[in-house]
């Protein structure tokens, strides 16, 4: 009797069937809970740059240039951990199911969202922070609506041409 | 980690009784250990009173470019005291211009790697041994030492000539980076017709420098992710010790509820991990059907891994003070159902591989590691269990939530490869055991803690059970959000020495299996080479001449 127990196998095999899924046919074995790569929404999305603070593996990167403010995000180098979609202020990052990812083409895995700074209000020059940002800001703290759309050298300026006018401290020079 | 303050206090006194006129300074600090520092001329006979006198193991060695802080070089050897959860670490410090210590390698067989790593990675120098290039590349120059701190993390130094002889004549380099299998290590084997006489291991190809990006490029709560691809299957046991290390060393309280989730998924891991060892074993033993078996009911785990953090392997869920993911209902009603079903197809599963004569036959008698072999040799996990060292972290230095649990430690005596075999199949039942208790258990509240506060130059220490044995995590903490040190050791590290013991005299028809007995975390050896002592020959056995043997390496796929 001893000696017919690894034929047990058999019955085991017949009663399991086959479990191979005949994956790139049919859909793959994934849960709900599955993290793939992310999707941000530029409409949403303010340009703080708190993602790519927190990104552990440098796939998020923000750069800035005169008028633009530009933030990729590179999936070669994504780790799909999804800390960026829990920091997100705005919940402007979801994170998708997408996984098969694999391209010809590198600059498929680029995905670049492009905040344009708005012109500073005052000198009309200078530019310094993305509309979203801007309007995130004001919803915020209400009051920022006088300032906010204002570049930073002017709101300095506008701060010191203030105190001339002797609203708030006078200023004066250490001997 | 809780440990007695009287019982501290008790050895803390017997040591100062017994050898305080070699001891400088002896204190204790919590997250850590009993610490003691000694100057370079006592450390062998305090090395000798504390591993023989004491009874304790090798856990690990540190060495620390202490010069920004300190201006001195410093060694941390890390001492485990068997069933008190107590680490004794010995500190000495040597001055930057004469880095140089005693060997304590004829003491403690275990510390050889260490010491060759430290004079490697930060030029110690070691009195009274045989030192040689074990860590870096052959091509790597002299007196550049990755771990220094004036080295930078991103140095690409020119590469010098090998100092290594070649042959003459064409030359195919086939190896250590073989295309078809999965990691590069090399074993050398000696052998006498059928009989190894001597075992000679090159390793360390796949050295990425994790330690040195750690403390240079990654910040506290990054480096959690870092840890974690330390190793492709228990990858969330290198990140749970790692937060500990640092939790311990900042003496943050983490949430009850975080605890739990860390103890259900590394008992997840452990469980997929043994499937995975016992379907590899069946296959390198010519038992293809098991394998395939074992991984039909490892796939479930899997799955449930996915289903509980988002991911199959690399969880990315383990922070510094707690976890990001918790666990609801549904979540845990399907852990129950998975494990029943883990359970019930595993327990035939088992009855059918045990049964087979010639598995049985081949596992018995062959890679025995003796008791005492095992001790002087501070093995670990499941190679020391079969060994008759009743040693497990779990128990021993009681981490996460496993204090609120009850569990057997299985141990076998006989040091085989079926010993160690069985010991691997009887930790699957305990773990779905120890999961079951846990979310039986679960308690409510916050999964992260609301203050992280790390201070700077705190030491830490902690260990965790993985699979394959213990693993370890040194840290001193820095400034700027970052560490000072970071030293891992990987269970591994401690069992591949164990392999010359268990291979010697042995037929190398045998090898392979033994090889793989221990679990080693390169996932293959990817070649053997044969040295024939009769006849002087030397010849390099690929993957598919081993399979004429009715060998192969362990690959599994």
């Amino acid at each position: 009797m001893n000696k017919m127990k690894p034929l047990k196998l058999l019955d085991i095999a017949r009663k399991t069937g086959v479990v191979t899924i005949r994956y790139p046919d049919k859909p793959p074995l994934i849960t709900s809970e599955f993290r793939g790569r992310i999707v941000i929404d530029a409409s949403k999305c303010i340009g703080c740059g708190a993602c790519v603070n927190i990104c552990p593996s440098n796939a998020l990167t923000i750069k800035e240039t005169y008028d633009k403010r530009i933030i990729n995000y590179f999936i070669g180098r994504c780790i799909y951990c999804g800390s960026c979609a829990d920091v997100c202020p705005v919940k402007a990052i979801t994170i998708t199911k997408d996984f098969e990812l694999a391209t010809e083409n590198i600059k498929d895995l680029n995905n670049k969202v492009v905040h344009y700074k708005v012109v500073c209000c005052r000198c009309g020059s200078e530019r310094h922070a993305p509309e979203n940002m801007i309007k995130f800001v004001i919803r915020r703290v209400p009051v920022a609506e006088t300032y906010a759309h204002m570049a930073t050298n002017c709101k300095k300026r506008k701060f010191v041409e203030g105190m001339l006018h002797g609203r708030g401290m006078l200023y004066v020079e250490a001997k | 980690m809780t440990v007695n303050k009287e019982l501290i206090e008790k050895i803390r006194r017997k040591i100062v009784s017994e050898k305080g006129d070699l001891i400088n300074r002896i204190y204790y600090e919590e997250g850590a250990g009993l610490l003691i520092e000694v100057s370079r001329g006592n450390l062998r006979e305090i090395a000798y009173y504390v591993h023989e006198i004491l009874d304790t193991y090798l856990r690990t060695v540190a060495g620390v470019d202490e010069r920004p802080i300190k201006g001195v070089f410093s060694a941390y050897y890390v001492f485990g005291l068997d069933g008190y959860g107590l680490n004794i670490i010995v500190v000495t410090h040597m001055p930057p211009e004469d880095p140089k210590l005693p060997s304590i390698t004829d003491i403690v067989p275990s510390a050889d790697w260490y010491e060759l790593e430290m004079y490697d990675l930060l030029g110690i120098r070691f009195s009274n041994r045989k030192l040689y290039r074990f860590v870096l590349p052959e091509d790597w120059p002299e007196g550049v030492y990755p771990l220094r701190k004036d080295t930078p993390y991103n140095i690409r130094p020119k590469p010098v000539k090998s100092q290594k002889q070649v042959l003459s004549g064409p030359r195919i380099p086939v190896g250590p980076y073989h295309p078809a299998l999965h990691e590069p290590e090399y074993f050398e084997l000696y052998v006498e017709g059928e009989r190894v006489v001597d075992v000679e291991y090159n390793g360390f190809h796949v050295h990425r420098g994790i330690e040195k990006l750690g403390e240079s490029r990654f910040t506290y709560q990054q480096v959690p992710f870092l840890a974690e691809r330390i190793c492709g299957i228990c990858g969330f046991v290198h990140s749970v010790c790692y937060t500990q290390a640092v939790e311990s060393a900042a003496k943050i309280e983490v949430p009850e509820r975080a605890l739990f989730i860390r103890s259900i998924l590394l008992e997840v891991e452990r469980l997929h991990s043994h499937l995975l060892w016992i379907g590899v074993a069946c296959h390198l033993l010519g038992y293809d059907a098991g394998f395939m078996h074992a991984w039909r009911i490892r796939e479930k785990t899997m799955i449930l891994a996915e289903l509980l953090t988002g991911s199959r392997k690399t969880y990315g869920i383990n922070l510094v003070g707690g976890v990001k993911k918790d666990i609801n209902n549904d979540k845990i009603n399907a852990t129950m159902k998975t494990i029943e079903w883990v359970e019930n197809e595993f327990k035939k599963l088992v009855e059918v591989i045990t049964s087979i004569p010639q598995i049985v036959k081949r596992a018995k008698g062959t890679g025995i590691l003796p008791r005492s072999d095992a001790r002087k040799l501070s093995v670990v996990g499941p190679v020391a269990r079969a060994s008759g060292l009743k040693r497990d972290v779990r128990k021993d230095y009681p981490y996460a939530a496993y204090k609120y649990v009850s569990f057997k430690v299985p141990v076998y005596s006989e040091g085989d490869n079926l010993a160690r075999l069985l010991v691997r199949v009887d930790e699957v039942f305990e773990s779905i055991n120890i999961i079951r208790q846990l979310l039986d258990q679960l308690p409510q509240g916050p999964i992260m803690s609301e203050e992280i506060e790390i201070p700077e130059n705190a030491i830490g220490v902690s260990s965790v059970e993985a699979p394959r044995g213990e693993d370890i995590h040194f840290v001193i903490t820095g400034k700027d959000n970052k560490l000072y040190r970071w030293r891992v050791r990987a269970p591994t590290y401690q069992n591949i020495p164990a392999l010359k013991v268990m291979l010697k005299d042995a037929p190398l028809a045998d090898a392979p299996l033994t090889i793989a007995s221990i679990d080693p975390c390169f996932s293959c050896t990817d070649r053997i080479q044969v040295v024939d002592l009769s006849t002087g020959k030397r010849r390099t056995i690929s993957f598919k001449e081993l399979q004429r043997y009715n060998i192969c390496p362990r690959c599994g796929l």
